[in-house]
């Protein structure tokens, strides 16, 4: 390898250490000679997340438009460009790129991706490996949402086993952080995070047995948060326990908050009892009020539509969904919502495809890049 | 559900829609936490790293766009992951129907034409192999007018107690635009299965074991047995365990959920006589235990309800005659006879007898591995009241390995009635 450090083409702030003139051969993602300037000496260009990594405020922004085709082309470019210095940029763009793939429905490149990593826990993504790099700093250079999303793709290509597999085997391996370092709250953050993601995937299939298990542990770490907790209510109501769900409602009330938030979490939580006495009258008039306070409160729109159609009142549904859709898109815009607009048409009309299609036009305007319009089954 | 086309050009169409309780939304979205994302995971460690990459995305959220898609990408509440937010959908198919559920329909009779109809009488009926329910009939008060492009609604509700095909009937009589008054029904056709099995066992206890045949996990909210008049029951059931402290009453004790497509679930019962049923007779013929009543709910508390028929005790009678194996040689060995001790004991306080002891011939006439030796058939004589008699039978056995005497019984030739012997016998036979 050669041992010169090579003038860094595109930062042409940066003042190449001559002293240091070790180049570290261990390159896991590409294989040219590194910058060999130490990442914390960069000079503060910007407030910004770009000091952390090129360009990653623009990333950042990205991602929350849902612009996901922009984020490849932007890391295909960087790529071809050779922009990426730090091996802590290229695993965060590599992230960013699988994400984007699995977002667009690209499961195939995004398992192709991430097969070209090395073992994530292995030296080359460790920042003592890079000491003229990173000088005081230690641990795993790999981004959390990496070992996430390798848990997950195998889950979204039907392999659902192995991807259950790899979430427990993560879900080990933060509980050893946790015991490990001190600073863990980080970490004590993460265990949530990969409880709640098994929590969901194992009602999605139905297993209440573990779910219920998953939710008492949840409930151990955070007896009091009562999103948590209304959360065990509907677990309940999913398996048809209407009276234990009842009581964890009656429980969330106790809470007692002023904030519009919690109000209409518990306005929401009375309108599903509601729901299940078939008082679908009193249901529409809680998520009324919960829409007052919160015009964003898309699960109270939702909801108080399809409660209008159970009451034989499907024009009115029809009306406070598209009505939704047009004030506040943004929100509004989900695939849930827009299928349950869509069977609301299939009934109403006789001729729904041109209706349907009018909607399925619109979408496509407007619409982030991962929105998935065979909801719409047009 | 599936509906029979209709023949001529008709102003009206039904749009039909089973309504049974909408879902939740469920699905782990595909959203994270950007202090997951922007740095390495053990880029916080160190507490200036932390506090800067915090600053930096504070500053990213203060720019709050209308065009911002951020709740699609980022997690606002730590259980987001779950995806679980209480969004209701609704039904996606008919799905299936099960016996005790109810069958709850949108009707909807559009006029998909150019012009208006009018004095339209709407009915709907249940048809089953059995008989035709009316659920709907506005012949009394027909609907005035449905202009170009309305809708006329109605919803249905029916309790399903028949099991097998049944169809929706959608009915309108209306005049057209022409003022020909025209008929336009349509049918749609559903299957109503059985969603439950009870089978039962008894002695004095009864044991019940439900088997769930839906395609749903059932939620058993009440499973009561009903003693028949001479019995009270008490039902059996572990201790729960008490809940902990911090959680006191949080989650309840674990629900009974059966499992779907062949779960079970067990119920015991401890029958007792009744107090007012007076000395219990000896040769009662069989008895009425009782019946189940059985209410279930699945999803949002849909609830679903049977009841069995009437569940039948076997004969209460203690046995007459007891015939049973004492000893058998401590080897056995194929095709060699052997000697077994048996002992016929007379439990009733009268003479019985004599006795002639055989082996049963079953239709197969298979060749019993475990037969008797020599002459079939041995003669005991009378047994006194309360007696009983030890004897020896002579047995020679044909097959190797784990086998059963069974098979042999005593005819008392005096009152014609035939004993079996109880409990049947396993031995093992070695080779020569």
């Amino acid at each position: 390898m050669d041992p010169t450090p090579p003038e860094s083409e595109t930062r042409p702030e940066f003042t190449p250490s001559s002293a240091d003139s070790t180049v570290q051969s261990i390159n896991p993602v590409e294989s040219r000679p590194e910058a060999t300037t130490p990442f914390e000496s960069v000079p503060s260009r910007s407030n910004s997340l770009d000091e952390l990594t090129h360009d990653l405020t623009s990333l950042h922004d990205l991602s929350t438009r849902g612009q996901y085709q922009s984020i490849l082309e932007k890391i295909s470019q960087s790529k071809s460009l050779s922009l990426l210095t730090y091996p802590h940029e290229r695993l965060t763009y590599l992230t960013y790129q699988i994400i984007s793939l699995i977002k667009l429905r690209r499961l195939d490149e995004a398992s192709h991706e991430l097969n070209s990593l090395h073992d994530l826990d292995g030296e080359h993504y460790r920042y003592e490996t890079f000491p003229e790099i990173y000088p005081n700093r230690k641990g795993s250079i790999v981004p959390f949402s990496l070992r996430w999303i390798h848990a997950l793709v195998p889950i979204k290509l039907g392999d659902r086993q192995e991807g259950l597999d790899r979430l427990y085997t993560l879900l080990d391996f933060v509980r050893e952080r946790i015991k490990v370092k001190e600073a863990h709250e980080l970490w004590r953050t993460r265990e949530v995070f990969v409880m709640s993601c098994l929590l969901g995937f194992h009602l999605g299939h139905k297993e209440f047995g573990v779910a219920l298990e998953l939710v008492k542990e949840l409930l151990q770490r955070k007896p009091f948060d009562p999103v948590l907790v209304s959360k065990l209510g509907y677990v309940q109501l999913q398996f048809g326990d209407v009276e234990g769900a009842k009581a964890t409602f009656r429980r969330v009330e106790k809470m007692g908050d002023e904030t519009p938030q919690f109000k209409n979490l518990v306005g929401r939580n009375k309108a599903l009892v509601h729901v299940v006495e078939k008082d679908f009258v009193s249901a529409v008039r809680e998520y009324e009020e919960c829409i007052e306070r919160d015009s964003f409160d898309v699960v109270a729109v939702n909801n108080k539509a399809l409660c209008l159609m159970y009451s034989r009142d499907l024009s009115d549904a029809i009306k406070v969904m598209e009505s939704a859709l047009e004030r506040v898109p943004t929100v509004a815009l989900d695939e849930s919502l827009v299928g349950n607009l869509c069977s609301m048409y299939e009934l109403a009309y006789v001729n729904h495809g041109d209706v349907k299609k009018t909607l399925n036009d619109w979408i496509a305007r407007v619409a982030p890049d991962d929105f998935d319009s065979s909801c719409t089954r047009v | 559900m599936s509906s029979t086309a209709t023949q001529g050009p008709h102003s009206l169409a039904f749009r039909v829609m089973r309504l049974c309780k909408p879902s939740f939304h469920v699905d782990p979205p595909l959203r994270i936490d950007p202090f997951d994302l922007l740095s390495g995971e053990d880029f916080s460690d160190d507490p200036s790293s932390a506090s800067l990459l915090r600053r930096h995305l504070s500053s990213t959220d203060a720019v709050d766009s209308d065009l911002s898609y951020r709740n699609r990408f980022l997690i606002n509440h730590p259980t987001d992951p779950i995806g679980l937010s209480g969004l209701l959908l609704l039904p996606q198919s008919f799905g299936a129907i099960y016996l005790g559920e109810t069958f709850c329909s949108y009707i909807s009779v559009n006029n998909s034409s150019t012009s208006q109809v009018r004095d339209v009488t709407i009915k709907a009926e249940i048809q089953t192999e059995r008989q035709r329910i009316l659920l709907l009939d506005t012949s009394k008060s027909p609907v005035e007018s449905i202009r170009t492009g309305g809708r006329y609604d109605f919803i249905v509700e029916h309790d399903v107690k028949e099991l097998g095909a049944h169809t929706l009937v959608c009915s309108a009589l209306y005049n057209d635009a022409d003022g020909e008054r025209k008929y336009l029904p349509q049918f749609f056709k559903f299957v109503v299965a059985n969603p439950l099995s009870v089978r039962t066992k008894e002695t004095t206890f009864l044991e019940a074991c439900i088997e769930n045949h839906t395609k749903s996990n059932l939620f058993m909210d009440q499973v009561d047995f009903e003693p028949a008049k001479q019995w009270t029951a008490l039902r059996l059931h572990d201790q729960q365990h008490p809940p902990t402290s911090d959680l006191a009453g949080l989650i309840p004790n674990p629900p009974v959920i059966i499992r779907s497509g062949g779960g079970i679930h067990n119920y015991l019962y401890k029958l007792v006589p009744s107090s007012d049923v007076s000395g219990q007779p000896k040769f009662q013929g069989s008895s009425i235990l009782g019946k189940f009543q059985i209410t279930w709910r699945t999803n949002l508390g849909e609830p679903g309800r049977l009841q069995t028929q009437q569940i039948l005790g076997a004969p209460v009678s203690r046995k007459e005659i007891n015939m049973r194996v004492v000893e058998v040689p401590t080897a056995i060995h194929l095709n060699r006879p052997f000697s077994a001790s048996l002992n016929l004991t007379n439990q009733t306080d009268r003479q019985l007898g004599p006795f002639e002891v055989s082996l049963t011939q079953d239709e197969s006439q298979m060749e019993k591995p475990v037969a008797i030796n020599g002459l079939q058939k041995l003669m005991l004589p009378r047994l006194e009241a309360f007696g009983s008699n030890d004897f020896q039978l002579n047995l020679i056995a044909s097959k190797l390995g784990v086998q059963k005497i069974a098979g042999i019984t005593a005819l008392d030739t005096r009152e014609k009635k035939t004993y079996e012997l109880v409990p049947e016998m396993e031995i093992f036979v070695e080779s020569d």
